[in-house]
């Protein structure tokens, strides 16, 4: 039975197609050499999470099917890293060296991009990050990291900044015993101090969870404050802006809150007393921008996404940064080539200057291996609160600018251990 | 004297499943224990294994040491052996893993030399090998040394539970129904080995038994319990006409038929 | 017929082979398996599978351990990560913030470890089963918790910039060279194990697993060997926290020490063979491997994972070791009803 089959196998008609396939194969192999890889590498377990995935590929594909990046095709393949930083080192690890991608994308979140640095720096493979935010990313001085978001020193201080600017440095502080809500309010009065030269009008800690802070606020009211602080957790934090309504404090006075402001629980706890409330962001989709209308109605059209928060719109951003990029690029993309490939790209990517995001900050790289050249978007937005309850509003009230070497005073010695730790 | 228990009690809440106990018991004895179902006997049991904590104020004396207070494995290496009426072997090991457990305080190797794999550990290995495939060659389960102890049928662990007892070389051998389950056949075959180590070894026997032919044929002396409490000790023969034994068993229902026809007849 | 005769062939070869080795000397089957593992990252296709050869080492050191004491001594222990991540922070803090070499921090970490583990170890002389697993479950979160809320340990951020190990000028700072310590003293391990596990110790352990009140009887002394079971696993958890923590990138973070991180050990040692002498080797490797593979379906990895654990509870509760052991057992049980084959011998001390 089997000899038969070998027989008719070989009659002269399937040799000759067999050949002809084989053919084709060789030349598809040939081909292949023009392809830009990629390998991405995102906390993709929650829903948008896998939406901007999903975004990130269509893209690519619109970029193929317009005839690719001068020619060449672009491959793609998402890995999920479950914001895990052992899998994310795993993941980099098999795009740099299994896979030989040409650009590595991620990831997510700071613990995870943290240690990639160190992998891709050692397989000198361009890194692109989408969402972290850690100032320390970019301080350890790899010539090979590009960051699309807002560091966190430039946020960390993007409200007090605001603030003076916009409305006043006469503020009063009250803030929770927590180390973050501690955190958030003394880098709000340094900010002040230091730029403004102005010293907090009223400065006391409370302790979470403690009901009564109308002592504190009667005082403040006293003192005629611009704007006031309230730096805790969600349901303190609501709590003090009710009770500085309750002892009169007048609504011109800004309220202003910590980090935890723009936490879903803070808006509907606080009711309308959280209106005029702002927080930061590199996006809103709020944003009147044409820009971010315009793809605030993609995401809702095509991932059913209304309300796309900044990491949907980094993500895109960094698509069309990488896109511009590999144009940019000398790429020869053969099978010894791609060492040279890779610091092409690296190279094409530090050209970048004045990509507007679609937060309507400007993204600019340049080719010193420094946190100046290398976190892309200095320019926070900033959003406020027009209606609270649970069916709260937002508008963007401003944006605020940083210098590019804002934040890095002070920082030489973590900067040089950052290094060497990278020499390792 | 061998063991020694003084006014030995256990309650459990409300219940004295062994009421005071006094119990002394000569080196080369073979002593039957038994009473009705529940009249603490093998509450007895695991008080002088060191299973159960004694109630305060008693006593137990092995070989002439206190030991009221010991940990099981204390006891055991002083030769206390016993068997379980569930048998208890080690299901998921083999046949000859199950004595060398029952060997393990006489295996004289610590874990650095298992380790290092000295001569004296390899040597000391061989040895205790061959041994235990000379108990099992006696308590004829040699065939069945590499198989898992669950792979047995009910009778070979039976042996193989008295197998591990005699593999801790033991001057104290106490048995917890050695015969129960077991067909008439394999009841004698049992009496065989025991009588036989008994012989061989210069054992000290107790033997709990509910088939009293066991305890009637092999024991020189017997002590009968009822409601955690010694109503009688004494030979075979006095025992069963005692007043006291005959009340135990038949004042009440029975579940053992044997026992009535035994006393009885 | 043909099939069964040359498996049974293969498995006679093999165990001649070991035998002769052994004949030889007690150790040549360790220096051959040596000899075998030392080519591999010249042999493997990229660094990317010479970083996964030095995760599985790792790992193996981390499943043996576990089943050590969950598969021989039969203590259900959920907290083996957490002694994992104590393992690797000590080896960081005395690196990174005392400045010590890698030779110092390496029994640093597995003494405090060790420390650790007595603690884990306490729990389980008072409770058995699914208390002694919530009771360790908690120990190992608590652990996990505490690193997160410890801004000296770097906290949510992470533990970054642990050194390479350095012989001198010599630096283990890539997978390759790393490989040659993380081969090693995996090796080690998996020798340790062994020694340990076919002497008399190791039949305490089983014993200790199969009936406590039993082995008690038999002169066992049940807390010791329980105590003894949970510091051995300890050890080998500091081992691999402290190899960890100092293959490249050099960085933890506590999100690496979960309870899924714990799923996925658990599911090495279980599908390897809970109580199976190389249980924790092949429950590694296997695992690990599929884990990569599968990695591209990263929607269905949780799916999948679950799902094997349940399948194999079901239909292989000895798993995959205790499948060879039943193999090899019918083939030669099969050779011995047509006349074929002698007798297996008993299995003798490695």
């Amino acid at each position: 039975m089997n000899a038969v089959r070998k027989k008719e196998w070989l009659c002269p008609r399937n040799v000759v197609a067999g050949l002809a396939a084989g053919a084709m194969l060789a030349v598809a192999g040939a081909a292949s050499a023009g392809v830009i890889k990629i390998g991405a590498s995102l906390r993709m377990k929650t829903e948008t999470g896998e939406k901007y995935g999903q975004m990130v590929v269509d893209e690519l594909s619109a970029i193929n099917a317009a005839g690719g990046v001068n020619g060449h095709t672009i491959e793609i393949k998402l890995l999920n890293d479950e914001c895990k930083s052992d899998i994310g080192v795993a993941n980099a690890t098999k795009y740099a060296y299994q896979d030989n991608v040409h650009l590595f994308v991620g990831s997510t979140c700071s613990s995870v991009s943290l240690p990639i640095v160190d992998v891709i720096h050692k397989a000198g493979v361009p890194m692109l990050i989408p969402h972290s935010t850690n100032y320390k990313i970019t301080l350890k001085g790899s010539p090979w990291v590009f960051r699309v978001p807002i560091s966190s020193r430039f946020s960390a201080a993007a409200a007090a900044k605001y603030t003076a600017e916009n409305i006043g440095t006469k503020i009063a502080y009250i803030w929770a015993s927590d180390a973050a809500s501690q955190a958030d309010a003394q880098k709000f009065y340094e900010y002040i101090r230091n730029f403004h030269g102005e010293g907090p009008l009223y400065a006391e800690q409370f302790q979470e969870g403690e009901l009564d802070l109308r002592p504190h606020l009667l005082k403040i009211k006293a003192l005629q404050p611009e704007a006031l602080m309230i730096s805790a957790q969600s349901q303190d934090f609501a709590r003090g802006l009710v009770q500085s309504y309750e002892v009169g404090i007048p609504p011109s006075v800004k309220r202003i809150g910590g980090s935890a402001a723009s936490n879903r629980p803070a808006p509907i706890l606080a009711g309308d007393a959280i209106k005029g409330v702002f927080f930061h962001a590199a996006f809103s989709y709020v944003d009147p921008d044409p820009n971010a209308q315009a793809f605030v109605k993609m995401t809702t059209e095509r991932y059913g996404v209304p309300t796309p928060d900044h990491d949907f719109s980094q993500a895109w951003d960094l698509v069309q940064i990488a896109k511009r990029a590999l144009e940019r690029a000398n790429l020869t993309l053969s099978d010894d080539s791609l060492a040279a490939d890779r610091a092409a790209i690296r190279d094409a990517l530090a050209t970048i200057q004045g990509y507007k995001t679609l937060g309507g900050g400007v993204v600019d790289f340049c080719a010193d291996a420094t946190p100046e050249c290398r976190d892309g978007n200095k320019t926070p937005v900033l959003i406020e609160y027009t209606k609270g309850g649970e069916d709260y509003e937002l508008r963007v009230i401003g944006k605020t600018t940083f210098g590019a070497d804002f934040g890095l005073d002070g920082m030489q010695e973590e900067a040089a251990a950052l290094r060497k730790s990278l020499d390792n | 004297m061998l063991l020694r228990t003084e006014n030995l009690s256990k309650h459990f809440g409300g219940l004295r499943a062994v009421d005071g106990i006094d119990f002394e018991l000569e080196e080369g004895e073979v002593r039957g224990l038994i009473g009705p179902n529940g009249s603490g006997k093998s509450t007895f049991f695991n008080l002088v294994s060191g299973i159960y904590r004694p109630d305060e104020g008693s006593r137990i004396r092995i070989g002439g040491q206190d030991t009221t207070h010991f940990e099981p494995h204390r006891i055991a290496a002083l030769g206390v052996a016993r068997t379980f009426q569930l048998l208890r072997v080690f299901s998921e090991m083999t046949v000859l893993e199950n004595l060398l457990v029952g060997h393990h305080l006489h295996v004289a190797y610590g874990p650095v030399a298992a380790v290092l794999g000295t001569r004296r550990m390899r040597n000391e290995e061989r040895r205790v090998r061959e041994e235990m495939m000379e108990l099992l060659a006696f308590i004829g389960l040699a065939d069945f040394a590499a198989m898992l102890a669950s792979e047995l049928s009910v009778g070979q662990r039976r042996l193989l539970a008295l197998g591990r007892a005699m593999a801790m070389r033991p001057r104290l051998l106490m048995l917890d129904e050695p015969a129960a389950g077991l067909s008439p056949v394999n009841v004698d075959n049992l009496l065989r080995i025991i009588v036989g180590l008994k012989e061989r070894y210069g054992l000290t026997v107790i033997i709990v038994e509910h088939i009293l032919r066991v305890v009637m044929d092999t024991c020189e002396k017997v002590t009968v319990l009822d409601h955690g409490q010694k109503i009688a000790e004494g030979t075979p023969d006095e025992v069963k006409t005692d007043h006291a034994v005959i009340e135990a068993y038949l004042g009440r229902e029975m579940e053992d038929d044997e026992v009535r026809r035994v006393l009885q007849g | 017929m043909a099939e069964q005769a040359a498996s049974l062939r293969f498995i006679d070869a093999t165990e001649r082979g070991l035998t002769r080795l052994r004949a030889v000397h007690p150790l040549a089957p360790w220096l051959v398996a040596f000899l075998l593992l030392a080519p591999l990252p010249w042999v493997l296709l990229n660094t990317y599978h010479v970083f996964l050869a030095n995760f599985i080492c790792v790992m193996i050191l981390l499943s043996v351990g576990l089943n050590i004491v969950k598969g021989f001594c039969g203590q259900v222990t959920v907290g083996h990560v957490g002694l994992y991540a104590i393992g690797a922070y000590t080896a960081a803090v005395m690196s990174v913030n005392f400045g010590m070499t890698f030779w110092m921090s390496l029994p640093i970490a597995v003494m405090v470890t060790l420390l650790a583990g007595a603690v884990v170890g306490i729990p389980s002389f008072r409770l058995e089963g699914a208390y002694l697993a919530l009771v360790t479950l908690g120990l190992g979160e608590s652990v996990r918790i505490f690193i997160s809320a410890t801004e000296y340990l770097g906290a949510t951020n992470g533990f970054s910039g642990i050194p390479a190990p350095r012989i001198g000028d010599f630096r283990f700072d890539t997978y390759q060279k790393y490989y040659y310590l993380v081969m090693p003293v995996m090796l080690l391990g998996v020798f340790f194990s062994f020694r340990i596990l076919r002497s008399r110790l190791g039949r305490g352990f089983m014993a200790v697993r199969e009936d406590p009140v039993a082995a008690a009887a038999a002169g066992v002394n049940v807390r010791g060997h329980k105590m003894i079971a949970f510091l051995i696993s300890a050890g080998y958890a500091g081992f691999a926290g402290a190899l960890y923590a100092h293959m490249i990138p050099g960085y933890l973070n506590p999100r690496n020490f979960t309870v899924i991180e714990m799923v996925t050990l658990l599911l090495m040692v279980v599908l390897g063979g809970l109580g199976h002498i190389w249980g924790g080797v092949i429950g590694a490797i296997i695992v690990t491997i599929v884990y990569d593979i599968t990695k591209d379906y990263y929607h269905y990895s949780l799916l999948l994972f679950g799902s094997v654990i349940v399948l194999t509870v079901l239909f292989m509760p000895k798993g995959i070791g205790g499948i060879i052991d039943r193999f090899i057992a019918t083939r030669r049980f099969i050779a011995i009803r047509e006349g074929r084959a002698t007798r297996p011998g008993s299995d003798d001390a490695a």
